[in-house]
C-alpha cells in the first residue's frame, strides 16, 4: 500500500473522531488505531501471505515493480520504455557497469530490448552508480528507475 | 596463421575469388597466378576448412571448392541498387572479414563518423551475433551479413520496425523466386518454420533525442554441412531450398536494401499499420499453442493476435488477453502427438 496514502489515513483519522478503522485492499489490510494517550496513533500494517499461486496474468501484467521510487535519493535513471532489462552486450560478457563504478554522461548503462530492438541507455549525467535496481533480464514498466548515479 | 590477420584475410579473399567458380584449380596454379608461396596457399586453404568450408583435394589434380561461394563485390551491387536506393546509401562498405558488422556500425555511429544509409557488408564474420550474443554462423562468401545505419528524428516511430522490415526481407526473397516464406514475431524470417534469418536492431540515442538505428540482418544463403551441427535449431538456408537456382550474392542484397530503403523512407510517417497486413499473412503461429520465454518466465497460451504496435496477444490458459513487447515465441509441442 502506497506510504503517502496512509500518512493521509493518519492526517484524517486524527482530526477525526473516529478510533480506529480498518481497511483492506486486495491482499493489503491496515488498521489505524487511535488513543487517547501519549502515542498520537499507532499504525499497524498487515502483509496477507501470498498463499496462492501467483496467477501467469497477474505476472505478465504486473513484473513485480516495488515502488522504490518514493526512497530513493541521487538522480535517478528511469527506463524509457517498457522492455527486458539487460546489464551486458551479450549474456556472460561483463556487464556495462558495476555497483560503484564512475561513468561519464553518455556512457552505455544498460540495454532494454523491446520487438527486438536492442535499446542502449546512456548515462544523462556524470556520477557513481550507487544502485542498481533491477536484475538482468528482468522485465521493465516505462519509466521504472534502473539505476542510482550520485 | 591468424584467422583475422590482414595478409591472411586477403589470402583467403585472393583464394576464394578463384575457387568461387567451382572449379578444379592446382596449388601451383594458385599459388603463380595470386602471387603467393606454395606455404601460403596451403595455410589459407586450412584457414578456410576451419571456417567451415569444405575445400576438396582431386588426387593429382587440384583443389575444388563444391560450395556455393560468391565473394562481396561493388559493381555488381551497384548495377542491382534502384536509383532511390542509391539516393539513400550514404556509403557502402565492404569488408572481407568482420567481427560484426552491427558492431562495427555502432562503433562508428557512436564515434559520429558514419552517416544515415551507410551499409555494412562482410564476406565472413568472426563473432557474429543474433540477439543477445547467440552466435551466427559465418562462413566466408556464403551468406548474408548485412548492417544499415539510419538516423529516425524521433525513436517513437520505431515502434514495430522489426516486424516491418521482415516483410521487406520477405518481399525481397519472392522478388528471387523463393516461395513459402513466413515471418516469427518479432523478427524471424523462417521457410516451412525453420529459420532462415534474423534481424537484429540496435539503437543507440537520447530520450527525447533523435536516434541512430544499426539494423542487421543475417540471412542464411548456404551453411555448409560441417557447420549445421553447431546450430540448436530447425534451420534451412537458400541452397537447401532452392539449389543451383538460388539468387546470387550480390543480387539479393541489393535487392534486400531495395525493399528496405524505401520502407525506412516512408516509416516514421506511416509507421507499421503500412505493413502490418502483410505481416500477419506471412505469419503462420496465429491460433497456436505457444510458449512466450521471457528469460526465466514461461508464458503458455494461444497466440491471439499481433496488436497495432506490434505487440504479441496471447490468450492465457485463464482465458484473459495480454500484450508482451518481448520474448521469444515457441511453439507448444501438440498434445495429440502419438510419443
Amino acid at each position: 500500500m502506497d506510504i503517502r496514502k496512509i500518512k493521509k489515513l493518519i492526517e484524517m483519522i486524527s482530526e477525526s473522531d473516529v478510533a480506529e478503522i480498518e481497511i483492506h485492499e486486495g491482499d493489503d489490510s491496515l488498521r489505524i488505531s487511535r488513543y487517547s494517550s501519549v502515542a498520537p496513533a499507532a499504525v499497524q500494517v498487515v502483509q496477507a501471505p501470498v498463499s496462492q499461486p501467483m496467477a501467469v496474468s497477474q505476472a505478465a501484467s504486473e513484473p513485480g515493480v516495488e515502488s522504490t521510487g518514493d526512497k530513493l535519493t541521487g538522480h535517478i535513471v528511469r527506463s524509457p520504455m517498457v522492455g527486458t532489462f539487460y546489464r551486458s552486450s551479450t549474456p556472460g560478457a561483463r556487464p556495462f557497469v558495476e555497483l560503484g563504478q564512475r561513468v561519464g554522461e553518455g556512457d552505455t548503462l544498460c540495454i532494454i530490448e523491446a520487438m527486438k530492438i536492442l535499446n542502449q541507455i546512456e548515462a544523462d549525467k556524470a556520477g557513481v552508480i550507487t544502485k542498481v535496481l533491477v536484475e538482468n533480464a528482468q522485465p521493465v514498466e516505462y519509466n521504472q528507475p534502473l539505476f542510482v548515479i550520485e | 596463421m591468424p584467422l583475422d590477420d590482414a595478409s591472411a584475410i586477403r589470402a583467403r579473399q585472393q583464394v576464394l575469388g578463384f575457387l568461387s567458380d567451382n572449379a578444379v584449380h592446382s596449388g601451383h596454379e594458385l599459388a603463380a597466378t595470386l602471387g603467393l608461396s606454395h606455404s601460403a596457399v596451403q595455410a589459407t586453404l586450412q584457414t578456410l576448412e576451419k571456417l567451415g568450408l569444405d575445400v576438396h583435394a582431386v588426387p593429382g589434380q587440384g583443389y575444388h571448392l563444391p560450395h556455393p561461394v560468391e565473394m562481396l563485390d561493388a559493381d555488381t551491387l551497384q548495377r542491382h541498387l534502384h536509383p532511390l536506393s542509391r539516393t539513400h546509401i550514404g556509403r557502402l562498405d565492404l569488408h572481407p572479414h568482420l567481427d560484426s558488422t552491427n558492431t562495427r556500425l555502432m562503433q562508428q555511429a557512436r564515434a559520429g563518423t558514419a552517416c544515415s544509409g551507410q551499409v555494412c557488408l562482410a564476406d565472413s564474420q568472426g563473432a557474429g551475433r543474433g540477439r543477445m550474443g547467440r552466435d551466427w554462423i559465418s562462413p566466408p562468401g556464403a551468406n548474408v551479413y548485412l548492417s544499415l545505419l539510419w538516423q529516425f528524428e524521433n525513436p517513437a516511430s520505431l515502434t514495430g520496425l522489426s516486424l516491418a522490415l521482415g516483410v521487406a526481407v520477405a518481399r525481397a526473397l519472392q522478388a528471387e523466386h523463393l516461395t513459402g516464406v513466413n515471418l516469427k514475431w518479432p523478427n524471424d524470417i523462417l521457410w516451412q518454420d525453420k529459420k532462415l534469418g534474423g534481424i537484429l536492431i540496435e539503437a543507440t540515442g537520447t530520450v527525447g533525442g533523435g536516434c541512430q538505428v544499426v539494423i542487421g540482418l543475417g540471412l542464411n544463403r548456404y551453411i555448409p554441412p560441417r557447420l549445421s551441427g553447431a546450430i540448436d535449431q530447425a534451420f534451412t538456408d537458400l541452397y537447401r531450398i532452392q539449389g543451383q537456382a538460388m539468387p546470387s550474392r550480390n543480387r539479393l542484397i541489393a535487392q534486400i536494401l531495395n525493399e528496405m530503403i524505401p520502407l525506412l523512407v516512408s516509416y516514421p510517417r506511416q509507421g507499421l499499420a503500412a505493413w502490418l497486413d502483410e505481416w500477419k499473412t506471412l505469419h503462420h503461429w496465429t491460433g497456436r499453442e505457444v510458449t512466450l520465454i521471457q528469460g526465466e518466465r514461461h508464458v503458455q497460451g494461444v497466440l491471439e493476435n499481433i496488436s497495432g504496435q506490434g505487440l504479441l496477444i496471447l490468450r492465457t490458459p485463464e482465458g484473459t488477453l495480454h500484450e508482451f513487447g518481448s520474448g521469444d515465441v515457441r511453439l507448444k509441442r501438440s498434445a495429440s502427438a502419438p510419443f
